[in-house]
């Protein structure tokens, strides 16, 4: 294809995502430096990296990034330790089965998080299910509060995304060589050596990806979160996310909130490039 | 890998992937026996299992006031929703065209969305379902449209503008939505476009494209290059051979990222949250419900859940292939 063909087929969707991603970033990037609520939205005040200066000097802010912080860790290793051994089981029926649970397990990543979340909470309500046996077995109050509310946020967290790592792994073990698991069964490998010398080995390439994936995703987690937390009525339990969203519509400080919204692009990029340098690599190599 | 044999590891198998069946289940399972309930069932102390299910709560949800031919309407409404589906699952084994038969089919299903709230007085629920359907719709169309152009020039390029376009656009899929839709505020704002489905239509378009061209990129990618060039030959240019050999191979391809698409658009929160007032989605419109410290909306906010849901799980059954192959092809085309 020739260099204007190209370009004709390909300017709508460059045209738009220069106007409405690009333009806007910078926008955000200038709109970090006013002072602006809702009520000068029309005449911000030029304050240069004032809210920048606040915003690294807010308690609430790195309590929220701390909350962030934890979330990802707690998160991101059982959604590949579960989704991988989930996706070893399910290699294990065929057919129709196969098919059924699939569609199963798909469900709570397919089901919009919003309402996922107020489900998972119902659960959780004081006449909820799983209230009731929680009291049973402990024989104390389920008492919502900061822990409480935090730990659903993570329970949540890892119930929901788990599918799209048991999918992918799924799909890697399909297109595992048949070979390599019978020499290894000639030469009289128990299961787990073969899991752990070979199926590891080979769904490595899998796990870089799913890691990438999910530490960005598990960053910028918010429906969830913002849904949950209000639980807690002292909104203890934000995200970095959350918090922004409600300096930007509750606090009414625009200008802070997209300041944050740059920290945290920042913040990303810098986890960001080193794959991105990779993905460049690889397509300069494919051509 | 090679199969448990032994009894006992055929049976841990099963148990289990059934445990973890429950475990996937728990919530909706809970939620839908809430959404059954009656007021005093759903707050009891100790879940109550058995009960006499009531319809009032989707009732409540859907409908404000029934009209005096209130059930005649009803039927007359599901008989006609039941045919048109009919129609569309069997439209191969009618002797007509099937893609009229298709389009018919839509176009039915829009004349009876419109025509539900003229015979029945519709609770504001309808209004958010129709804004969901809106915006979804439209999301699909213009998004797949110049995604497609674009996946396929990104396939077929290969000079550097390829790659830096690639590149950046898989920066713009990692970076929050929240640093977009803050400025699309702003500027929704000032031009008094807050509250419109054009604006929520435009940021979801442009949020999504990444992630539209990365996947029709890979798909465009596996049709073969020989396809177009014996078109070319035959003297047809690009845009006439793009669209009438390439798409209709690439066209399962296309399905999966429509399907990615309508889940994106569908599930949207936080987007529709920041740019509208009222005219909601349903995701935000179901948040409200739980915001609210009464607890009489417990009931209410299953059923609307449920009803929610249910949209969605129709779409997985008759696209569940697509969408496996689609969650495959993104991860290990990576």
């Amino acid at each position: 294809m020739k260099r204007p063909t190209f370009f004709a087929f390909a300017a709508p969707s460059i045209v738009i995502m220069l106007a409405l991603m690009v333009v806007p970033l910078l926008m955000a990037l200038w709109l970090g430096m006013q002072y602006m609520t809702f009520r000068n939205i029309t005449e911000p005040e030029f304050v240069g990296l004032r809210n920048f200066i606040e915003v690294l000097d807010d308690p609430r802010f790195w309590r929220s990034f701390n909350f962030t912080a934890l979330y990802t860790a707690i998160v991101v290793p059982s959604w590949v330790v579960i989704g991988f051994i989930v996706a070893l089981f399910l290699d294990q029926v065929s057919g129709l089965l196969r098919g059924i649970y699939l569609s199963i397990f798909l469900l709570p990543f397919i089901i919009v998080p919003v309402i996922g979340t107020i489900m998972f909470k119902q659960l959780w309500e004081p006449s909820g299910l799983l209230t009731w046996i929680y009291q049973e077995l402990t024989g104390t109050r389920f008492r919502v509060n900061e822990t409480s509310v935090k730990t659903l946020i993570i329970v949540f967290g890892i119930w929901y995304v788990t599918p799209f790592t048991i999918v992918v792994y799924f799909a890697g073990l399909q297109t595992l060589p048949m070979e390599m698991i019978e020499a290894a069964s000639i030469d009289g490998a128990s299961r787990l050596q073969k899991i752990r010398h070979i199926v590891i080995p080979y769904v490595s390439s899998l796990t870089i990806f799913i890691l990438l994936f999910s530490i960005m995703d598990s960053y910028r987690v918010f429906d969830s979160v913002f849904v949950l937390s209000e639980l807690n009525p002292q909104f203890k339990a934000d995200t970095v996310m959350t918090y922004t969203f409600l300096t930007a519509m509750q606090v009414q400080r625009l200008g802070k909130a997209n300041a944050m919204a740059i920290l945290t692009v920042i913040g990303i990029m810098v986890v960001l490039v080193p794959f991105l340098y990779l993905m460049y690599k690889e397509q300069i190599a494919e051509r | 890998m090679d199969r448990v044999n032994s009894r006992a590891g055929r049976i841990f198998v099963h148990v289990v992937l059934f445990l973890f069946g429950v475990y996937s289940l728990a919530p909706f399972f809970w939620t839908t026996l809430q959404s059954f309930k009656t007021f005093k069932d759903a707050f009891s102390r100790v879940p109550v299992f058995i009960f006499q299910p009531t319809w009032k709560n989707y009732e409540d949800v859907w409908i404000r006031s029934l009209p005096d031919a209130g059930s005649s309407v009803g039927y007359m409404i599901l008989l006609a929703a039941v045919i048109i589906t009919c129609l569309m699952l069997f439209a191969r084994y009618i002797p007509f065209n099937s893609s009229w038969i298709y389009i018919g089919g839509l176009i039915g299903y829009g004349v009876l969305l419109w025509a539900i709230p003229q015979s029945v007085y519709m609770a504001k629920y309808y209004n958010y379902f129709i804004n969901t359907i809106i915006v979804t719709v439209f999301t699909i169309l213009i998004s797949i449209s110049i995604g497609c152009l674009a996946g396929y020039a990104l396939a077929r390029y290969a000079g550097m503008a390829a790659v830096v376009i690639l590149i950046s656009a898989l920066a713009f899929r990692a970076l929050p939505r929240l640093a977009f839709v803050l400025p699309y505020f702003w500027i929704g704002s000032l031009t008094n476009l807050l509250d419109t489905h054009i604006l929520v239509i435009i940021a979801l378009v442009a949020v999504n494209q990444p992630f539209t061209i990365w996947m029709l990129r890979s798909f465009f990618m596996e049709v073969p290059k020989d396809l177009e060039e014996s078109a070319m030959v035959d003297g047809a240019n690009r845009l006439t051979s793009f669209l009438h050999v390439i798409v209709p191979v690439a066209w399962p391809g296309i399905i999966s990222t429509a399907l990615f698409t309508l889940l994106l658009a569908y599930n949207e929160f936080l987007l529709v949250r920041v740019l509208t007032q009222t005219n909601w989605t349903l995701p935000v419109a179901i948040s409200r419900y739980t915001g609210a410290e009464d607890p009489a909306q417990l009931t209410l906010a299953a059923a609307a859940s449920v009803s929610a849901t249910i949209p969605i799980i129709v779409v997985i059954l008759f696209f569940q292939k697509h969408l496996v192959k689609g969650l495959a092809a993104g991860a290990v085309k990576g």
